[in-house]
């Protein structure tokens, strides 16, 4: 019974595998072949879900025998990472659930998706999505749940930008990427500490040895967990990319943030209680992240104008239920939660786009808000400004100061002076005429400075500069003009080095030298 | 069994050969066997060679300058038996790829791209110190040429000019340090100087070297590699090869990392007291080198930069995975080092593509290549989400070990490491966004073509590659795992070293 377990996330892997090579060589190509292509990822599906389902009964019944390892899938000294699998408890649960979600919204896109330029690239992605997520939630180690977390991401990033030619959709696929990638720091973190201390990635020997840790070990690893977690399932301070995610298809956004992904944070937690427990702090961080999420979801919702960023915001803040649940230690009530949740969003995201034709006009009657609340809720209460403030405007800043500096001082010092001449075209074509053949006799292919003769000519230089200035006109106008100079240019340097990324940056260097 | 020589000989003579063809498709054709018949040669090596066993293999040894010691002696171990089916494959890569492309004096291009490959390999494969150092000056000549003679640059001679004097300026410590642990090889033996002399690796491994050395050694040997690496500040060379070099040599050089196989094959273990107490500088230069490369890679608005940037930044982490000085930080630097050349290459050739059909790859002359190039950007999102660690392709296995390798050496090194895997999801994306993804601004791009069927096979290899060992990473690891475990022990297990607290906290469990 174990050994179906494979091919659970095995099966839509091959569905995604023949979909992506049948178009990439264009064998499934044009309307004819859209039949086929669905067919080959809905029964993908469909089996996969059954054999979820038969997987569900015999953990129902009693038949299974917990794990099952397919063999190493990389060693390196101590470090064994294997492909094996859980094959009880809430793993299979939501396993079947999340299954059956997925068969149906990929019969459902069948029909929504017919006769779309992407129609081949959908069922692709949303068969690798699939198998993802089964490899995420039956995966019995952190590596492999890490694995179908990362790809699910992906998938994730390639459905919101489906139709690339939107810039928008783009730039909000790349932020939610980058902004999930902060979280999959945060679970690589964790896989790093549960190594480090209990020497195994394995789930059920880190919940096993969770006795054995010190409060502040089972801390650092569950917090790591939770950053990954946070950022997942939407909670503050990651919650704007929810809103961002919706550009995707409909019969996508069902599944990532209706029906599955979005889920996959409360699962982690879940799966982790006994390292959660043992930490009071961790605790207090998700019940209260949790707290804030669903206030801040509440408030941002009501202002939205678009059914699916409502829908969005309620998402979150459900999730945020749910992780306040786990927070005061009703796990069995926060994954009771996940998979009703599932379930009601994942249909109302399915019918969404046809919501439109059942609202009659001036239904809800608008209430009065404070201005101001009403302007933070419409404005998301400015978290991605902050973000952007906070974060991306100090990053590309000293990216900006570091390229200049690299272009215009590393260079300068460590490499040998460009020649005179810019990049102008017509030059370029005029050598391009020249060719190889070296007509030009006076170019400068075999005319160098050498370092040591650049260093020499800039000693000498300076020498000569001080001897002529200092010395020999003695202690004149040059020597105070030159000196204020010295002083500005110093005064330069240290506004430089006391703007706010610098500070920050030291800051962090420090802490990173301290550890 | 002479594979090695055959190795090096093969390529050199078929340098010469292509010399003497005069007829230009048939000297291509002739470059084109040699280049295939070396990766089937190379592929054979790998198959002679015992992993089981974690000592250099396949010796070769013969006299060459008696009078000084100096012989021809080549042999591999675990961490250079891979590079060479990749030098010979990234080198086919590079000679498909330029197939049409160069034309003028196409002969000597090929001819030289086989000289560099033999001298490669000659590299990879030296063990006498000389032996390596002449190989190390030789591959300067050929590169000097590619890049100043087919360079798409307007500035293509003084990128020659400057990648030439820098490594000559890297040549003179290394030049140094080799003659200092001669010298004291005689020192130590109570030798006389011509008579004692030695330059063999695995002598020169077993003579004691004074602590004050130590340190003088690994410096010197250290400068010289970290030139070639390249490690900041000391990597302005490459940006610049890259923008004005022909991008298939800018593969090759990305591909096959030889200052960090210097590193690892000759700085760390020739001077193994002073690598584990300057260890902590290895890591922080490393983790300089990683995240100042991502910064600046984010302010690139041409694919040619970004990727030397990129390149730059990887070899940062594959640096702080040296310095971590522990199994999976050593056995992740290897692999990160095999993937240079599937992904670092193969990006470098898509670069190359692009310039090739649109004269630019500049950001502002791309934009919407999706829908005109489908299958060119699969293959480049495929290549760009390996080089960014993606689960499913061989980046993966090997960030996942430098990353754990490092956070248990040093937390910081750690979590610097998880930095620059955000930021490289950072600028790789970004570019991405703006040339592949959006819509069509330029007029040449809605004219260009999709990947020719050459150029698909090119690229397929890379693609099956990186899948392969991205699903099954023991394939790679099973080959270095003895050899990174003795480079291990000879560093951790110096009776000197033993009661510090280093190595306490460093020893592999």
């Amino acid at each position: 019974m174990d050994a179906l377990v494979i091919l659970v996330p095995f099966l839509p892997l091959l569905a995604a595998i023949s979909i992506g090579v049948g178009h990439f060589s264009g064998i499934l190509n044009s309307e004819a072949r859209e039949n086929i292509t669905a067919d080959i990822a809905t029964w993908a599906i469909t089996l996969s879900c059954l054999m979820a389902l038969a997987l569900l009964g015999g953990d129902l019944l009693g038949k299974n025998q917990g794990f099952f390892s397919v063999g190493q899938w990389l060693g390196s000294d101590t470090l064994n990472i294997r492909l094996n699998f859980i094959t009880t408890g809430l793993s299979v649960r939501l396993a079947a659930l999340f299954s059956l979600l997925l068969a149906i919204i990929s019969r459902f896109s069948i029909n929504y998706l017919h006769r779309e330029a992407g129609f081949y690239r959908f069922f692709f992605i949303f068969s690798l999505f699939a198998a993802a997520m089964m490899l995420l939630v039956l995966s019995a180690n952190a590596v492999g749940t890490f694995v179908g977390w990362e790809v699910a991401g992906l998938c994730s990033y390639l459905l919101i930008s489906y139709a690339y030619q939107r810039p928008i959709a783009t730039y909000n696929a790349t932020r939610v990427f980058i902004t999930n990638r902060i979280g999959d720091a945060g679970f690589i973190g964790g896989i790093g500490l549960s190594y480090a201390w209990l020497d195994s990635v394995n789930w059920w020997q880190l919940n096993a040895a969770a006795e054995q840790l010190t409060i502040g070990e089972a801390t650092g690893i569950s917090l790591c967990f939770a950053v990954a977690a946070f950022a997942k399932s939407a909670q503050l301070p990651f919650t704007p990319w929810l809103a961002r995610a919706m550009e995707g298809p409909a019969p996508s956004s069902a599944a990532f943030y209706g029906a599955a992904m979005v889920h996959s944070g409360v699962y982690l937690v879940c799966l982790l209680e006994p390292v959660f427990s043992k930490s009071p702090f961790s605790m207090a961080v998700l019940g209260l992240i949790g707290v804030l999420t669903m206030a801040y979801s509440f408030i941002v919702g009501q202002t939205q104008a678009d059914i699916k960023s409502s829908l969005a915001f309620s998402s979150s803040g459900q999730l945020g239920l749910m992780f306040l649940a786990c927070g005061l230690g009703f796990w069995q009530l926060a994954s009771w939660h996940l998979c009703a949740h599932a379930i009601v969003r994942c249909w109302l995201l399915l019918t969404a786009p046809s919501l439109m034709q059942h609202v009659k006009r001036g239904g809800a009657k608008p209430r009065s808000v404070p201005v101001w609340l009403y302007m933070a809720s419409a404005q998301h209460f400015w978290l991605d400004q902050i973000v952007d403030w906070a974060l991306v405007k100090p990053v590309r800043g000293l990216a900006h100061d570091l390229s200049y500096f690299d272009d215009h001082i590393v260079d300068r010092v460590m490499g040998v002076p460009a020649p005179a001449m810019g990049t102008l075209s017509s030059l370029a074509r005029a050598e391009e005429v020249i060719g190889a053949k070296l007509v030009n006799k006076a170019d400068d292919f075999a005319r160098g400075g050498g370092l040591v003769g650049k260093l020499t000519e800039w000693a000498s230089a300076v020498v000569y500069w001080i001897e002529d200035r200092f010395v020999l006109r003695g202690i004149g106008r040059d020597a105070v003009h030159y000196g204020r100079q010295l002083g500005h240019l110093a005064n330069k340097f240290e506004q430089i080095i006391l703007r706010p990324r610098y500070l920050v940056l030291f800051v962090c260097i420090t802490f990173l030298v301290a550890f | 069994m002479k594979i090695l020589s055959l190795l090096i000989t093969l390529p050199l003579a078929g340098a010469l050969a292509t010399g003497l063809i005069r007829n230009v498709s048939l000297a291509k054709k002739l470059v084109l066997v040699i280049a295939g018949l070396e990766l089937l040669v190379s592929l054979a090596a790998l198959q002679f060679f015992n992993a089981d066993d974690g000592a250099l293999q396949l010796i070769e040894k013969y006299p060459w300058i008696p009078s000084l010691k100096i012989e021809y002696l080549v042999g591999v171990d675990g961490i250079s038996v891979l590079f060479l089916p990749m030098t010979a494959l990234v080198t086919l890569m590079a000679m498909g790829a330029s197939w049409h492309s160069v034309q003028p004096l196409s002969r000597l291009y090929f001819a030289l791209l086989l000289m560099l490959e033999g001298v490669t390999i000659g590299v990879l494969s030296a063990l006498d110190m000389m032996l390596f150092f002449l190989f190390w000056e030789l591959t300067l000549p050929p590169l000097f040429f590619l890049i100043g003679l087919w360079g798409v640059g307007p500035k293509r001679r003084n990128a020659a000019i400057k990648y030439m004097l820098f490594m000559l300026f890297g040549g003179v410590p290394l030049l140094f340090a080799i003659i200092i642990l001669a010298i004291n090889h005689a020192a130590q033996i109570n030798g006389t100087i011509p008579h004692d002399l030695t330059f063999s690796f695995p002598v020169l491994m077993e003579t004691r070297l004074p602590d004050n050395l130590q340190q003088l050694v690994f410096f010197l040997l250290m400068t010289g590699f970290a030139v070639k690496a390249p490690i900041v500040p000391l990597h302005t060379w490459l940006p610049t090869v890259t923008m004005e070099g022909p991008a298939q040599i800018a593969a090759v050089l990305a591909g096959i990392n030889l200052g960090v196989y210097g590193i690892l094959r000759f700085a760390m273990p020739l001077a193994p007291t002073a690598a584990v107490e300057c260890n902590w500088v290895l890591g922080i230069l490393g983790a300089i080198t990683l995240i100042y490369g991502a910064l600046i890679a984010l302010r690139q608005t041409n694919l040619r930069r970004l990727l030397a940037y990129a390149s730059v930044s990887h070899v940062g982490l594959v640096i702080i995975g040296i310095a971590s000085l522990n199994m999976q930080g050593i056995q992740g630097a290897i692999f990160q080092l095999v993937n240079f050349t599937l992904v670092a290459g193969s990006l470098m050739l898509v670069a190359g593509f692009l310039q090739q059909r649109l004269g630019s790859t500049e950001i502002i002359h791309l934009g919407g290549l999706a829908r005109v190039m489908p299958q060119l950007t699969c293959c480049y999102f495929l290549f760009m989400l390996a080089s960014m660690g993606m689960p499913g392709t061989n980046g993966f296995p090997a960030e996942l070990l430098l990353v754990l390798g490092a956070l248990l050496a040093h937390p910081s090194l750690g979590v610097t490491a998880l930095a620059g895997a955000v930021l490289s999801a950072a600028y790789m994306l970004s570019f991405a966004r703006s040339a592949f993804l959006g819509a069509i601004v330029q007029t040449d791009v809605r004219l260009s073509q999709d990947l020719l069927a050459r150029e698909l096979v090119i690229l397929c290899i890379p693609v099956l590659l990186i899948l392969g060992i991205g699903f099954f990473p023991n394939s790679v690891l099973k080959i270095n795992q003895k050899t990174a475990e003795a480079w291990l022990s000879r560093l951790l297990d110096q009776p000197v070293m033993e009661g510090d607290e280093l190595v306490m906290n460093l020893a592999p469990q």
